[in-house]
């Protein structure tokens, strides 16, 4: 039996065990919910009026800000993917399903890349789902989808991919997978968070971070976003870069690739090395 | 290769700790034998580094004629495992579990179906094979661990306190498998129960501290030091 042969049995029984938990459905729940609850603001309140967009950039990208709304829900692929995520690998030894696990013919590589297929299968599975309701109410809305949202799916599910390496590399180092989840979540929404606001204040462009990277999202609908945030009321030169630096879709994703890539690999080779003591 | 299993100068520390200490032994086909010691001897981190969960500081461990640690998986596919007190994905059936490894170990199609029919019969769960994990007691995963550990009905079964949380049934039927599957089948297994290693076992390695103190015919020992429950204390240092 080849490691392919295997690698396709491991992800398998890993969706199954994802697809069985409630969080799963928990996190799918809430979701859905909360894109209706932003398409049912921005329609009801006529947000960006009242936000001070002005009326010739409404009438002329409505579509495109409908879709840069509702699709910058990162925060939720970032939860979902981290509660997946989180307990992947350290469950294995923390809860001792390892004994059973690991005495079989096949590689720990096999295994760690198994779990993240399907990790990342069941948080896509959340991502797309969103973007297809998204998809919905703009031709419920406007008949049009702009061509951007294919873009910004791309970039989300490489947001998610990097946080799941995140998590998998906290989930192979630490003791439980409470801890590496809150770990992940602590490094992803606060500590990224202030090196990137940090540097931006300091005058650098934070465009290799990954959470400024994951802003990404929101820029592949062409948009003029500085006159955009002109109308929001921030301005000002710190704003601007910020925006500026989050509106490369392409190197985002590359950035968010190299994460990905890098902390999957370290992920892969601290559970190579790791006992089961 | 004579030696189904064979432990050369295997030493382990943990830390500061030494749990093995030059600790060789060789198993040949078909033989059964027990390792026994009081908690904390080093049967555990010896089986361990068996199945390749733990790295040795020294020394080498080989599966049928295969190094256990330049060839884990190679090594790892001749035998069956019950280590510690094992648990399993909560939200899988028995039968989910078993399909699983099965499928891992190479089996498939109506034979893995079969074979996983026989195995929880074997230990009578046939009527939980649809039952999720999450709703069994400890001796029903214990049971559980045992088929898994048949299941590929593998040459070498390595196990850990195999009647770890039965009740005395289960006990009783753990032991008529092992007695049946020695017939075929190298049983290598730890235990700190005499009564169990003498009724299962005709040959015994008695560890203490990390070190082999013995490694004989139960019914040698007995001879030797009278009873079996004498030679066991006096190789591990108590008193009667």
């Amino acid at each position: 039996m080849s490691e392919f042969e295997k690698l396709k049995v491991v992800t398998k029984y890993e969706l199954l065990k994802q697809f069985r938990r409630k969080r799963f459905y928990g996190a799918l729940a809430i979701t859905v919910l909360v894109i209706i609850l932003i398409i049912g603001l921005y329609q009801g309140l006529d947000l960006l009026r009242r936000i001070g967009i002005p009326e010739q950039l409404i009438s002329q990208w409505g579509p495109e800000l409908f879709a840069m709304f509702v699709t910058s829900m990162g925060a939720l692929a970032i939860l979902a993917a981290v509660f997946f995520a989180g307990d992947a690998i350290a469950s294995e030894f923390e809860s001792k399903t390892g004994y059973i696990l690991f005495p079989n013919p096949v590689k720990r590589t096999t295994i760690v890349v198994g779990k993240y297929l399907a990790c990342f299968i069941a948080t896509a599975t959340i991502i797309i789902t969103a973007y297809l309701i998204s998809v919905g109410a703009l031709l419920a809305f406007y008949g049009q989808v702009p061509v951007g949202i294919i873009g910004s799916l791309a970039l989300m599910l490489m947001l998610a991919c990097s946080i799941i390496s995140l998590a998998f590399a906290f989930s192979s180092i630490l003791k439980g997978g409470m801890g590496a989840t809150i770990a992940t979540l602590l490094t992803f929404m606060v500590v990224f968070t202030i090196i990137s606001s940090s540097l931006a204040y300091a005058g650098y462009d934070p465009w290799f971070m990954p959470d400024r990277a994951g802003d990404a999202v929101a820029s592949t609908y062409g948009l003029p976003l500085e006159q955009l945030i002109g109308g929001f009321g921030f301005g000002g030169p710190m704003m601007g870069g910020m925006m500026r630096a989050s509106q490369d879709p392409t190197l985002s994703f590359f950035v968010l690739l190299a994460y990905a890539v890098v902390l999957f690999g370290i992920s892969i080779l601290v559970t190579k090395r790791r006992e089961m003591i | 290769m004579r030696e189904s299993i064979l432990l050369k100068g295997l030493t382990r520390y943990y830390n500061s700790f030494l749990a093995l200490d030059n600790f060789s032994l060789s198993v040949k086909w078909n033989e059964d034998v027990a390792l026994l010691g009081p908690n904390g001897a080093g049967k555990t981190t010896a089986l361990k580094i068996l199945c390749g969960l733990l790295r040795p500081s020294a020394g080498e461990a080989y599966l049928a004629g295969v190094n256990v640690m330049e060839e884990r998986e190679r090594a790892i596919s001749n035998v069956g495992t019950i280590l510690e007190t094992p648990e399993f994905y909560q939200f899988l059936t028995s039968d989910e579990t078993l399909r699983y490894v099965g499928r891992l170990r190479g089996m498939s199609g109506r034979k893995l179906d079969n074979r996983i029919g026989e195995v929880l019969k074997l230990v009578r769960l046939e009527k939980w094979s649809n039952v999720k994990i999450e709703k069994f007691s400890r001796g029903m995963k214990q049971r559980l661990a045992l088929a898994q550990a048949m299941l590929h009905d593998p040459p070498i079964l390595i196990l850990d306190e195999p009647s770890l949380g039965l009740d005395p049934r289960g006990m009783m039927e753990t032991r008529e498998i092992l007695k049946e599957a020695r017939k075929k089948k190298t049983v290598f297994f730890a235990s700190h129960l005499l009564t169990e290693v003498a009724q299962i076992c005709k040959k015994v390695a008695i560890i203490d501290h990390g070190k082999l103190r013995a490694y004989d015919d139960i019914g040698r020992l007995k001879k030797k030091y009278r009873s079996f429950e004498r030679a066991y204390l006096k190789l591990t240092e108590a008193t009667i």
